[in-house]
């Protein structure tokens, strides 16, 4: 081959060289240049064409490099003679893969191959093809060829990956697993194995298909030395004892691990798992949702398998006698002969292995002196809660076991989600005596104030977490939450030494008083405790600006209140970015959509989808980086962490929003919409994704535990609703629920590009069909497919295409009210929008009764905007007064359905026009034509009006004088302490200030609170509300003056 | 209570609230993944009841001959669950890694100058100051390379301190 002898693709090095060093700086002009001069001494060289395509390729220069590539390809087939190295090979691969063509790369390795069967290197290659590819059995038969080649473990090794993979994610079944089997015994008898990771690949085959024992005895043999970490064999080992049955030697293993590594809970559980031969926690996939993991581990009821058919012999042979009427009195006999024969028995057994349990963890506890180590003492938590759920055990063993565990670990910040579990099986009586308990270690609190002020902590955390804390009425709740910011406040000094980026003493406290008022904000409707918890945050921030939980809670909190902008930019300050935006975009994305920050918007979603997207290019060359690497279980984690993104919900909302958003953006002129339709392939391949998301396996990444109590999903905001007298509001897995909404969104989503699309030709078509009277195939082609998606919409809605017509009718009549609509209003006004445009062009009537056919339903169009709008706007007061919870849908009206009937009317003027190819004959207009200009001018002219009077509102709201607003913001909070209602809590933290001294609180607490400024915070809030409002007005003034602007157009005519 | 196991791609899915924390970074899918790809011992995560991520730890090995070393890129603890020395079991572990199964001569780290609580801590696990980078963390503040010799090592040589500091362009390693 060329490159053995000193040459680079048939071409000395030294003149390759200055080549690579101008791409590698990125000096691409001068590459070219070296190139040229290259190609003019071997024109024929496929290497230095691939050279010359990939520096057009960086240069941006697409459809060259594609044509360079492809003659250098066909040099490369062509010339039998020539050298058909890697190096050629290998950059026409970049060059193709970064053209989106692997095909062509693929293509050219296996002609490689097929000319040069016995190259290692280029078979490599071309298995690598394959991995970009995803062609697992291709991957295998390559893998194949080269372990007959060359014998060596390693593509032995590729070849079975390539099997799981067929498995885990192609279509092979289970017989694979056996040949692949198979195809690794072969390779032990005669050569051993020699990798760890090949070792776990051996085990894990033998797994699937359920053939423990052999996988345990191979374990135990020679190939078991390959691990040689203790502790990481005998998890193995532990984990196949159990799935095969063998608990009692599975727990003696456990043991050991447990005697190694004595923290290990996992461990501990699986230990537990063992002794009460329960094998939940092997086979009820605690790890099945990585994001939402269960917090405590399922446990069966009935365990000790082998009881179970001494139990329920005498059950069955009691009911069959029963059933039977032959001798009730014989089976009741029966049953209490073996009732107390066998549940004795099991009695002691049971009792015995927790007694067996108890004596090795109380062992456990004796050997460790870390005071750090906690699993030995929470495990007796453990097995009080086993013993509660099999009936053993009861609520006073485990406040017992809680009490023991709060003296030794109450202080610590993991208490209470240690312990979370095991308040969950306490009725709420024992809850409370707990928690009296807990009261009473508060008399004698701990010598060290750190432990103490933790302890503290706990207790309310406790409060908070058993409900006991919302069953509190109203005014004792208030007390509650000033006690707290009394405990951060005096807790501050603890803090003074703390660098700046160390988390300090008693942060939690302040969440948890904005948790509390926020409670006492829904419960009461006092908007001053809102603001109350945005100061108390505020103000924690200002002492350290890095704590990233109340950012989010203030992010939900502007949120609510309306004022987006500040809430973005308390978002935008969390640096969230790279797979973090997958998990944690939920916090903010949902509420951008609504909003007129449109800029932001874009940002937020390209970010995103580029994240995604350049994800799903490098994935391949990462998994292949891991066969190379021999770590072979990290191929199939790779592999299926790549399907897990794809199939990621919020990058399939994502898609489809980016999409609205650029439509929404556009839509004010007809022509740049035209050029977005035209680059969504006006909306078919969104109509694709809508027919079939209902049988997409949709994945859901959000990390939802950082989300406030009141918001505890994207669809969920207690806040919006009356207050329920929900005193604990849990973080339920909604996975399910949200799953219908998702599909639902996306399938109606989608639809819109192409019923926009569609509108606008069915708009322009019946102005021309009147004017070429007879009307063309077009034309009823769109009305047919337009009306087979208001069907379609109609059906999401709930309804037939006449019924929901029926609503819309009724709604805009005054016939039905608006709550016909339910909470999918948007959506029935773009079906009214679609609806009117389809009638346009349609030779149907709307209403059996009724002729309507051809003129359109414009009047109902805009009654139901106008209407609507007008409720809305009347509906929301002054920030000061309540949060605008309106507003999004306010900016949803005006940015979409009445944007896309914007259109409708554009498409109308547009084709009335007399311009151009437009120019009707003899110019005058005909009845049809005239009766929907009519329409149409009546439609501006409503339109603008209510865009002018939300114009106006908006105007009013950001002329509102500032001093006056933030005026009355703070004077909700302006109370004594002693008086109820909000600013209670706002005044301990304003008394704490004159306080502040360097003695006491250290220079750096002292510099940064004298920086604080509920006045400024205040006053961020009314600036805030003015740049969102601004925003909105922007985009309602665009719009009028496009409406403005049509109305001089079709005035003429 | 901790379970230490080998870090999955699934756990980027769950360590959002570890990475929350402005100190710890959040880097592209390829750079945790070529550390999978790679150094898969060397990526353990922190699991707590419940199946809480409560820190993880990512690092490599690399270098040759007397230079031959692991690496330790990331070290991160959850705000809930740390002054509970899990740090400190983190770090224990790829210790026990680079030496017993790398049989690497020592380990070393980088840490910001202005970074006093992590250099301290990293002084408590006896780590020594090695050297002084200049500019080290996007050409402005200095990083410190500490190190911490490892059984190969037996004359500790490898933890001597360099007199003078030095640039990042003279780090043998990235």
């Amino acid at each position: 081959m060329a490159s053995k002898f000193g040459l680079a693709g048939g071409i000395p090095e030294r003149r390759v060289r200055p080549i690579w060093d101008a791409i590698d700086s990125r000096q691409f002009k001068n590459a070219l240049k070296h190139s040229t001069s290259l190609l003019a001494k071997c024109p024929n060289s496929p290497y230095a064409l691939a050279l010359k395509s990939l520096i057009l390729e960086r240069m941006g220069k697409s459809d060259e490099a594609l044509s360079v590539c492809l003659n250098a390809k066909d040099l490369l087939y062509k010339n039998e003679s020539l050298l058909m190295d890697d190096l050629t090979l290998s950059t026409l691969q970049i060059v193709f893969q970064r053209l989106d063509r692997l095909d062509l790369a693929t293509g050219c390795y296996e002609y490689a191959c097929s000319k040069f069967p016995s190259n290692l290197d280029l078979m490599m290659g071309l298995f690598n093809c394959y991995v970009r590819e995803y062609s697992f059995v291709k991957q295998q038969q390559t893998a194949i060829k080269m372990y007959k080649l060359v014998g060596e473990e390693r593509f032995l090794l590729w070849a079975v990956c390539s099997i799981q993979l067929q498995v885990f994610c192609g279509n092979g079944g289970e017989k694979l697993a056996m040949l692949a089997e198979g195809l690794l015994k072969k390779h032990v008898a005669s050569h051993s194995l020699h990798e760890p990771e090949a070792l776990i690949v051996y085990i894990s085959i033998l797994e699937q298909q359920a053939r423990c024992g052999d996988a345990l005895e191979i374990l135990s043999g020679k190939l078991g030395s390959l691990l040689i970490i203790e502790v990481d064999k005998l998890r193995i080992q532990g984990r196949l004892l159990a799935r095969s049955g063998d608990y009692a030697t599975g727990a003696d293993i456990y043991e050991k691990i447990l005697e190694l590594c004595p923290d290990d809970w996992e461990c501990f559980l699986h230990y537990l798992g063992c002794l009460l031969e329960d094998g939940s926690s092997w086979s009820n996939g605690v790890h099945n949702d990585p994001i939402n993991p269960q917090k405590s581990v399922d446990c069966k009821v009935s365990q000790l398998p082998d009881e179970v058919v001494h139990i329920y012999y005498p059950y069955i042979l009691y009911v069959v006698c029963i059933f039977c009427c032959t001798c009730i009195l014989l089976a009741h006999l029966f049953m209490t002969f073996y009732a107390e024969f066998d549940f004795c028995n099991l009695d002691v057994q049971f009792h015995s292995r927790i007694s067996t349990s108890l004596a090795f963890v109380k062992k456990l506890q004796a050997d460790t002196s870390d005071d750090f180590i906690r699993c030995p003492y929470l495990a007796i938590l453990e097995i009080e809660r086993r013993k509660q759920l099999h009936g053993k055990g009861n609520d006073d063993d485990i406040v017992e076991a809680l009490m023991l565990y709060f003296l030794k670990f109450g202080h610590l910040a993991s208490f209470s989600s240690d312990v979370e579990a095991f308040l969950q099986v306490l009725s709420p009586d024992k809850k409370t005596e707990f928690l009296a308990k807990l009261m009473k270690t508060l008399d004698s609190p701990a010598t060290v104030p750190t432990k103490a002020l933790g302890q503290s902590i706990t207790i309310f955390k406790i409060q908070e977490l058993t409900g006991n804390l919302y069953k509190l009425p109203v005014l004792e709740l208030e007390s509650c939450a000033v006690q707290m910011v009394k405990m951060y406040c005096k807790s501050l000094p603890l803090s003074k030494d703390l660098d700046p980026q160390e988390s300090m003493h008693g942060e939690e406290l302040l969440s948890m008083v904005c948790n509390v008022l926020v409670q006492l904000f829904w419960r009461t409707r006092h908007l001053g405790y809102f603001i109350e918890a945005i100061m108390v945050l505020e103000f924690g921030l200002t002492i350290r600006r890095y704590i990233w939980q109340y950012k989010i809670l203030l992010l939900h909190l502007y949120s609510h209140l309306g004022v987006i902008s500040l809430a973005y930019e308390w978002y935008k300050s969390l640096d969230m970015k790279n797979i973090l935006m997958e998990t944690v975009s939920h916090h903010i994305l949902p509420q951008m959509l609504a909003s007129p920050l449109w800029g932001d918007l874009n940002n937020l979603l390209k970010d995103y989808l580029k994240f995604m997207d350049d994800h799903f290019r490098e994935s391949a060359d990462l998994t292949f980086l891991a066969y190379r690497h021999r770590n072979y279980s990290k191929v199939i984690e790779f592999v299926q962490f790549k399907e897990r993104l794809q199939r990621s919900n919020q990058y399939l909302v994502a898609r489809v929003e980016t999409s609205v958003l650029q439509l929404k953006q556009k839509a004010d002129n007809i022509e740049e919409e035209e050029d977005v339709l035209k680059s969504l392939n006006s909306g078919v391949h969104f109509v694709e994704l809508s027919n079939e998301i209902g049988s997409k396996t949709l994945t859901f990444n959000e990390d939802f535990h950082s989300r406030p109590w009141w918001t505890p999903t994207t669809e969920k905001n207690y806040l919006l609703g009356p207050f329920e007298g929900l005193s604990y509001c849990p973080k339920e897995n909604l996975t399910k629920e949200r799953e219908e909404n998702v599909r639902r969104v996306v399938e109606k989503k989608s639809l819109l590009p192409r019923m926009i699309y569609l509108s606008i030709h069915s708009a322009s078509a019946s102005l021309k069909e009147s004017v070429e009277e007879n009307g063309s195939k077009s034309g009823s082609k769109i009305s047919s497919e337009l009306k087979f998606l208001l069907e379609h919409h109609a059906k999401m809605l709930g309804y037939s295409l006449s019924d929901a017509v029926e609503v819309v009718m009724g709604v805009s009549s005054g016939v039905k009210s608006f709550e016909a609509f339910g909470s999918d209003e948007i959506d029935w006004i773009n079906f009214a929008v679609f609806l009117n445009a389809w009638n346009l062009n349609s030779h149907e009537p709307l209403q059996p009764d009724r002729d309507q056919c051809g003129r359109g339903i414009w009047h109902v169009v805009d009654t139901l905007l106008v209407k609507y709008i007008s409720e809305k706007i009347k509906s929301m007061e002054s920030l000061v007064c309540s949060p605008r919870v309106d507003l999004p849908i306010l900016v949803q009206l005006v940015t979409e359905p009445l944007a896309w009937h914007g259109l409708v009317i554009q498409s109308c003027v547009r084709s009335s026009l007399p311009s151009g190819k437009k120019k009707k004959k003899g110019g005058s207009m005909d009845q049809h034509s005239s009766l929907v200009l009519n329409g149409v001018r009546d439609s501006i002219q409503s339109l603008c009006d209510i865009l002018k009077e939300v114009a106006k509102w908006i105007r009013g709201q950001i002329d509102r004088p500032e001093d006056e607003s933030v005026e009355n913001i703070l004077s909700s909070l302006r109370k004594k302490e002693q008086d109820e209602g909000p600013g209670r809590v706002f005044h301990v933290l304003e008394s704490l200030i004159p306080s502040i001294n360097e003695a006491e609180h250290g220079g750096r607490i002292c510099q940064e609170l004298k920086t604080w400024s509920a006045l400024d915070v205040a006053r961020k809030i009314v600036t805030g509300d003015s740049t969102l409002l601004s925003q909105f007005l922007n985009i309602c003034e665009s719009k009028i003056k496009s409406f403005q602007a049509l109305k001089q157009q079709i005035a003429p005519i | 209570m901790t379970t230490i196991r080998r870090f999955s791609c699934n756990d980027l899915l769950r360590f959002a609230s570890v990475n929350l924390d402005h100190l710890t970074e959040t880097f592209n899918m390829s750079f945790y993944m070529t550390y999978l790809a790679r150094w898969p011992d060397y990526f353990h995560v922190a699991d707590g009841p419940g199946n809480k991520v409560m820190g993880y730890i990512m690092g490599k090995v690399e270098g040759q001959g007397e230079s031959w070393h692991g690496h330790v890129t990331a070290v991160t603890v959850a705000a809930e669950y740390r002054r509970q020395q899990l740090a400190k079991k983190l770090m224990n572990l790829l210790e026990e890694i680079s030496d017993k199964i790398d049989k690497a001569y020592f380990v070393d780290l980088f840490v910001r100058a202005s970074n006093t609580p992590a250099i301290k801590m990293y002084e408590k696990l006896g780590y020594v100051i090695y050297r002084r980078v200049l500019r080290y963390y996007s050409g402005e503040e200095d990083g410190l390379d500490m190190r911490k010799a490892l059984s190969r090592d037996v004359e500790k040589k490898s933890i001597i301190p360099l007199k003078r500091p030095i640039t990042p362009d003279e780090l043998e390693y990235d």
